[in-house]
C-alpha cells in the first residue's frame, strides 16, 4: 500500500531550522557564552592502566583555578546511558577516577578565567602514578592471568564480580543447530574482524553549566537526550530533578556518541557547583577522539544451506571489545543477535556473545549499534555461500530474507514485533536492474591495472525500540501542541534533531493532519522543565516513534478545533473540514457545500480567548507498540587499482523502504550520508593503538584517521536513490525510520564489489590498499 | 595589541594578544559564532572565513594577521535580509543536516564560484576537499553549489 492523497508528505520542503543554519545563527552548545563564565580543562591519564599514588593540586589553586579531583566528586558509580531498564544496565563509571583505565581517562579538572589560564593550572598539577599492566586485545584480556580492569561493578544496586575481564555475556539457542548443519549441503565457517571506528561528529563534546540561585543547574550540552542528561545529573549529584534544567541546542552531529551523557557534563557540573559560576568545558578534537568510538567485534560465523538455497542453520560467536567501560554492552549483545536473526531465516541457531573490557577508549553505539558490523559479515558470507551453491546472490538472499509477516527482533530478544510492511523485493529487484546486475563481470576474471566490480548488500534497521510488551528498552515520547491566537501552533517536544530534519518531519505530520500550511507550525526551543519525557533520538526512532506523538496531539487539537468551530458555525463537528489558506498563512475551518460558513483558526482561537473557552491544546505521551524495520539495498560499483591497492567508487544505486517518505530530499540525504560512512567503514577508517604506550596511533588527527572528502566519493549523477512504494500501518502517516538502515548494508556491498572486481575476499575491516596489494601479490605473484 | 579591520563590511577595532586566534576573536569578542571549532588544527574546514575574499582557516590564523584587511564570515553573507544564492541553494537541495560544516562549506563554495563561475561537479568536489562533512556524503552539497552557480550566472 502506498501513501496517497497527501499534501505535504512526499514533497521536499526545506528544513525549518535551515535559515538559522545557513546564516550562522543556529546556536550549538559550543556557542553558549556567559560574561562571567569560566573555562575548564581536564587532566587525563597518560597511561592505559594505572593507579594515582599521589596528586597535589596546590600549585594549580595558587594560580587561582578551581580544581576538582576524583577525591571530591560524589562517590557514585553510574552508567552514562539511561535508555535501558535497570535489569539491562551495568554500572562501572565515576565522574573522575584515581584508577585510570585508558589513555585519556579523566582524573581531575580545573576551571579558570580563560582557557589559557586553565591549561596553565592543569600543567601545575602534580601527579604520581603506579603503572599497571594493560590489555589491548579482547582475546588477550580474557586470559585468566591478566590484571582485572574492573574487579567489581554495580548491577541492580549490588556489587558483582567480574571474571576474566568479561563484562557481560548472552547466549541464545533455538532449534537443533547440529541437526541443522548436518542437513546442509554446504556449510561455511569464517572469522570476521571489524575496525574500531570513531564517530567524528563535527562538533566535539561540550558542556556549559550555570549554577542557579536555587541550588540547581542549567545545562547546555551535546546530547541526544536532554531528559536522560537531567536524570543522570540527578543520580550523581542528588540535585532535585526539577532544579536541573537541560536546554535543547542544535547538535553538530552525534551518530550515537551522545546517547549517553558525555563525560564533560558531570565534570562541568562538579566545577560549576564548586566555582559558583558558569563553566564551559569544550573538548578539543584530540580529546574527543579519546572520548568515544564504535565497538570492535570479532565474529565466528557459520551458515549452512541446502542445494535448493534454503538456509538450515547458523551459529554466531561474537567477541566485543568494549574498551574500558560499559556504556551499553549488554543491550548491544541483545541487539547483535537481533540484527543477525532478522536478516535471514535461520530455522536452527546458536548465539554466544561476550563483551570484554580492554584498556582502550570506551566504545558506544555508532549509527547502527552493531548492525553495520554483523550485516557486513553476513552479507559477505551470503555472497560467498551463494557462489558455492551456484545461485545468484540476489535470488539467494530474497529466498531467505526475513520479510512481511515474519517476526522481527527490533532491538534484541526483548523487543519483537511482526513485520507489517516490506518493500524488500521491490528495492532489490529494481536496484539490480538499475545497476545492470546481470552484466556484472565474473569474479577474478579481469586482468590489467584497473578492475571493476559490482557488489550487492542489503539490510535494515529498526525504527524505534517500541514493542507490544515493555522489554528492557525505554521507548516513549511526549508532545504538546497549542493553538495561538493568530492561528499558528506551538509544537513542544524534548526530542532532539541530530541533523536528519526530524523535527521538520514532525511539523509536516502535524500540518498535514490538521490541514494547515506548514509555516503555521512553530517548533519551540525547549528544555527539560517545559517538556514531557522523551527517551532519546536513537534507534532511528525520531520520525516513527516521535512522529507518532506529534500525530496524536495533532489529532486531538484538530478534534477540539472542530468541536469549537461547530458551535460557532452552527454545524456538526464531524461535518467540518479544514483547508490550508496559503495567503492568510493559516487554516480555515469550513462546512463543506455550504457557502460562507467558515472561520479561520486564528479567528476561532481569538474567539476562544474572548469567550474564555480556554487554550486549544493537547498533550500526549506515546509508546509505539511495534518496531518496524526499514529496509535498504545497495548496489555499488567499484574500481580497484591493482598497482596502488586503492578502491574508488564508480556508481551507487540505493533503494530504501522507509514507508511514507516525508521529505524526499532530506531522506535521500540520509542515504548519501549513510553511504559515505559505510564506504569509509569498508576501506578507510580505524583507530589502531600503539602497544608501546597504549595511546591511539592517530592521536588527535582526523586526517590520519581518514574520513572521506568530497573528492573521494561519487558525484551526484552517479548516485541513484529511490524509495519503495510502501506504507507502514503502525507509523505516523505511514512512515518508518531511515537513519541507520541508510548505513548498515554498505560495507557488505562494498566488500562484495571488491571481490567481484579482483576475486579476493577480505575478512577484516578496513580493506586498506596494503591488504589488497598483499592479497593480490600472494595470489598473482610479483 | 590593537588591530583594525573590516568585518562583514564594517570597520571594527579589537584589542588582542599576539597569540589570539582569529577564530577565538570572532567567536568570543564579536560573538560571531558561525565559524566553528571542529579540530583546531586545520583539518576540517569548519572554521573557514574569507580574508580579502580568499578562504582561510581561522583556527590557524592569528588575529593580528587581519589587521588592515577584510574578513567576511557567514553572518556577513546575506545582504539586507536576502539569502545569498548559495545559502538558498543549500537550503533547497537539502545540503544541510546538522549544519556544523555549513558555514565553512558555503564560504569555501563562494570563493570557488568567484574563481570559477561555472564549475563541473568534479571541480566542485575537488575544491571542497578541505571541508569535511560527516552527515551529507557531500552529494547534496555538490548539487547545491552547482545550482547556485547556475542561478548566479542568471
Ligand atoms: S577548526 Fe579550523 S580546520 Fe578544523
Ligand atoms: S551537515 Fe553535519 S557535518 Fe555537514
Amino acid at each position: 500500500m502506498m501513501a496517497q492523497g497527501f499534501r505535504l508528505i512526499g514533497e521536499s520542503t526545506p528544513r525549518m531550522d535551515g535559515i538559522a543554519k545557513v546564516t550562522g545563527q543556529e546556536v550549538y552548545s559550543s556557542d553558549i557564552h556567559f560574561p562571567n563564565m569560566l573555562h575548564a580543562r581536564v587532566l587525563k591519564s597518560p597511561y592505559p592502566h594505572a593507579r594515582v599514588k599521589r596528586i597535589d593540586v596546590s600549585e594549580a589553586e595558587k594560580l587561582g583555578a578551581i580544581v576538582v579531583t576524583y577525591r571530591e566528586v560524589p562517590d557514585v558509580v553510574y552508567c552514562p546511558r539511561l535508555v535501558s531498564t535497570p535489569e539491562a544496565t551495568y554500572k562501572d563509571w565515576r565522574v573522575l577516577t584515581g584508577r585510570p583505565l585508558y589513555v585519556g581517562d579523566p582524573i581531575a579538572a580545573v576551571a579558570a578565567e580563560s582557557e589559557e589560564m586553565a591549561q596553565r593550572a592543569l600543567e601545575a598539577i602534580d601527579v604520581e602514578f603506579e603503572v599497571l599492566e594493560p590489555s589491548f586485545d579482547p582475546l588477550d584480556s580474557m586470559r585468566p592471568e591478566k590484571t582485572s580492569i574492573h574487579e567489581r561493578i554495580m548491577y541492580m544496586g549490588k556489587e558483582i564480580k567480574i571474571e576474566n575481564n568479561i563484562a557481560c555475556t548472552m547466549e541464545i539457542e533455538q532449534g537443533d543447530v547440529e541437526k541443522g548443519f548436518s542437513e546442509a549441503d554446504v556449510v561455511l565457517e569464517r572469522e570476521y574482524r571489524t575496525n574500531r571506528r570513531y564517530h567524528c561528529q563535527l562538533e566535539p563534546k561540550t558542556a556549559v553549566v550555570r549554577p542557579e540561585p536555587d541550588g540547581g543547574v542549567t545545562i547546555w550540552t551535546t546530547t541526544q537526550s536532554i531528559h536522560n542528561t537531567r536524570l543522570l545529573i540527578h543520580e550523581i549529584f542528588g540535585i532535585p530533578a526539577g532544579k536541573i534544567n537541560v536546554v535543547k541546542t542544535a547538535l553538530g552531529g552525534a551518530f550515537g556518541s551522545s546517547i549517553q551523557t558525555n563525560i564533560v557534563v558531570p565534570i562541568a557540573v562538579a566545577l560549576a557547583l564548586k566555582a559558583h559560576k558558569p563553566v564551559r568545558l569544550a573538548y578539543t578534537r584530540e580529546e574527543d577522539l579519546h572520548e568515544h568510538c564504535s565497538y570492535q567485534m570479532i565474529f565466528n560465523l557459520k551458515l549452512g544451506a541446502k542445494r535448493d538455497g534454503k538456509l538450515t542453520a547458523g551459529s554466531l560467536e561474537a567477541i566485543l571489545d568494549i574498551g574500558a567501560h560499559q556504556i551499553q554492552a549488554y543491550p548491544l549483545l541483545g541487539c547483535l543477535v537481533g540484527w543477525w536473526v532478522s536478516l535471514y531465516k535461520l530455522p536452527n541457531l546458536r548465539y554466544v556473545g561476550k563483551a570484554v573490557y580492554t584498556n582502550k577508549v570506551p566504545s558506544c553505539a555508532m549509527r547502527g549499534f552493531g548492525n553495520p558490523q554483523i550485516t557486513w559479515a553476513v552479507e559477505s558470507m551470503m555472497d560467498e555461500l551463494a557462489e558455492e551453491l551456484g545461485i545468484d546472490p540476489v535470488e539467494f538472499k530474497l529466498l531467505n530474507h526475513v520479510g512481511l509477516g515474519d517476526l522481527f527482533w527490533g532491538q534484541g530478544p526483548t523487543v519483537k514485533s511482526i513485520i507489517k510492511s516490506s518493500g524488500v523485493e521491490e528495492i532489490v529487484r529494481r536496484g539490480a536492474k538499475l545497476i545492470g546486475w546481470d552484466k556484472r563481470p565474473k569474479p577474478g576474471e579481469q586482468r590489467g591495472r584497473y578492475r571493476r566490480g559490482i557488489g550487492f548488500g542489503r539490510g535494515f534497521h529498526t525504527s524505534s525500540a517500541g514493542g507490544p510488551v515493555p522489554g528492557t528498552a525505554v521507548d516513549y515520547t511526549g508532545a504538546m501542541l497549542k493553538v495561538n491566537e493568530d492561528g499558528s501552533f506551538d509544537y513542544i517536544t524534548a526530542l532532539m534533531d541530530c541533523g536528519g530534519g526530524t523535527l521538520t518531519a514532525h511539523a509536516k505530520i502535524i500540518a498535514e493532519e490538521i490541514g494547515v500550511p506548514l509555516e503555521c507550525i512553530n517548533i519551540v526551543r525547549s528544555d527539560t522543565q517545559t517538556t514531557l519525557y522523551d527517551v532519546c533520538t536513537h534507534a532511528s526512532r525520531g520520525v516513527y516513534a516521535g512522529g507518532m506523538a506529534a500525530l496524536q496531539v495533532a489529532r486531538e487539537v484538530k478534534r477540539k478545533l472542530l468541536e469549537l468551530a461547530a458551535r460557532v458555525l452552527d454545524a456538526y463537528p464531524h461535518a467540518l473540514k479544514i483547508r490550508p489558506d496559503e495567503e492568510r498563512s493559516q487554516g480555515v475551518i469550513y462546512v463543506e457545500g455550504v457557502e460562507g460558513r467558515e472561520i479561520t483558526i486564528g479567528e476561532l482561537a481569538s474567539m476562544a480567548r474572548h469567550k474564555n473557552w480556554g487554550t486549544i491544546a493537547a498533550v500526549a505521551s506515546v509508546r509505539q507498540g511495534s518496531c518496524p524495520p526499514h529496509f535498504t539495498a545497495y548496489f555499488v560499483e567499484v574500481e580497484v587499482d591493482t598497482e596502488t591497492g586503492k578502491v574508488r567508487p564508480i556508481r551507487v544505486v540505493a533503494g530504501a523502504d522507509v514507508g511514507s517518505v516525508i521529505n524526499p530530499k532530506l531522506a535521500e540525504g540520509q542515504i548519501h550520508g549513510g553511504f559515505a560512512m559505510g564506504w569509509s567503514m569498508a576501506i578507510l577508517e580505524d583507530t589502531p593503538y600503539d602497544p608501546e604506550n597504549g595511546d591511539l596511533m592517530n592521536r588527535g588527527f582526523i586526517n590520519n584517521y581518514k574520513l572521506p572528502t568530497p573528492a573521494d566519493l561519487v558525484p551526484p549523477d552517479r548516485f541513484t536513490v529511490f524509495f519503495a512504494n510502501t506504507y507502514e500501518p503502525t507509523g505516523p502517516l505511514g512512515a518508518k525510520g531511515i537513519g541507520e538502515g541508510a548505513l548498515n548494508p554498505v560495507a557488505g556491498a562494498v566488500a562484495n564489489a571488491i571481490y567481484n572486481a579482483i576475486g579476493i575476499r577480505f575478512y577484516e575491516l578496513p580493506i586498506t590498499p596494503i591488504k589488497i596489494l598483499k592479497a593480490l601479490r600472494e595470489r598473482e605473484g610479483g | 595589541m590593537r588591530i583594525r579591520f573590516k568585518l562583514n563590511g564594517r570597520e571594527v577595532e579589537a584589542e588582542v594578544e599576539p597569540n589570539t586566534l582569529l577564530l577565538n576573536l570572532l567567536r568570543e569578542q564579536f560573538h560571531l559564532t558561525g565559524a566553528k571549532y571542529g579540530c583546531g588544527i586545520g583539518e576540517c574546514g569548519a572554521c573557514t572565513v574569507l580574508l580579502d575574499g580568499e578562504p582561510i582557516l581561522s583556527c590557524l590564523t592569528l588575529a593580528v594577521e587581519v589587521d588592515g584587511r577584510e574578513v567576511t564570515t557567514i553572518e556577513g553573507l546575506a545582504g539586507d535580509g536576502e539569502l545569498h544564492p548559495l545559502q538558498r541553494a543549500f537550503l533547497e537541495e537539502g545540503a544541510v543536516q546538522c549544519g556544523f560544516c555549513t558555514p565553512g562549506m558555503i564560504l569555501t563554495a563562494k570563493a570557488l564560484l568567484e574563481e570559477n563561475p561555472n564549475p563541473s561537479e568534479d571541480e566542485i568536489r575537488e575544491y571542497l576537499k578541505g571541508n569535511l562533512c560527516r552527515c551529507t556524503g557531500y552529494v547534496n552539497i555538490v548539487k547545491a553549489v552547482k545550482k547556485a552557480a547556475e542561478e548566479m550566472a542568471g
